[in-house]
């Protein structure tokens, strides 16, 4: 029940926020610097939100039909073995990340792009590393 | 790490898939750890143990060997 109130919000959500950004698109045409991004930044929101809301909608009427399927997907979700793989697919995909932040950071200073991007890119490398370092505490002191 | 849990599946008839709806799995992970290529929690463990009525040490055999620590 709880899953179906929370898909029919994320698509009314999804709609409104599409309205407005084809209502922004349409009033504001000739609008100048992030505000001409904005209506396409709020219709591509929209979209996503529209088709996470119907998706998870779809989900609840499959599952409300076939009790057993949602029974399995659960048990799928929570399986310690497929938990494990996920949990090492993202710490290989952090390892990796690193790298790319590195080397994207490197090449944007040696293409002399903006000193701004830079370092927000910059903050965004250290606020990963600080979300590593954070969790790496927290669970020397649960663990 | 070792284990006799095919062995004692087998024995008593049932099909991977009965064990993992049992056990709460996926039939998947029934397979991994059949073929030793996972090593369960130790609730899990202890669960399966339950479920065949036996010690943890006589379905997962603990290799020295094996244990590189």
């Amino acid at each position: 029940m709880k899953t179906k109130s929370l898909g029919y919000l994320v698509a009314a959500l999804g709609i409104v926020l599409t309205a407005v950004g084809l209502w922004l698109a349409r009033t504001f045409p000739e609008a100048a610097g992030a505000m001409a991004a904005l209506p396409y930044v709020l219709i591509g929101l929209g979209c996503g939100a529209f088709g996470h809301g119907v998706g998870a909608l779809a989900n609840a009427a499959v599952f409300r039909k076939h009790p057993d399927v949602a029974r399995e997907k659960a048990i799928e979700e929570k399986d310690e073995r497929n938990v494990a793989i996920l949990n090492r697919a993202k710490a290989k995909a952090l390892d990796r990340m690193f790298y790319v932040f590195g080397a994207l950071m490197v090449s944007l200073a040696l293409m002399g792009a903006d000193i701004g991007v830079v370092l927000l890119l910059v903050a965004a490398y250290l606020f990963v590393a600080g979300c590593m370092v954070y969790y790496m505490c927290k669970y020397q002191k649960e663990m | 790490m070792k284990n006799r849990l095919e062995a004692l599946r087998k024995e008593r008839g049932i099909r991977q898939e009965e064990l993992a709806k049992a056990l709460s799995v996926s039939r998947q992970t029934i397979g991994s750890l059949e073929n030793g290529r996972y090593n369960p929690s130790i609730l899990l463990a202890f669960r399966i143990a339950r479920f065949f009525d036996l010690p943890i040490e006589e379905i997962f055999l603990y290799d020295e060997q094996e244990d590189t620590l």
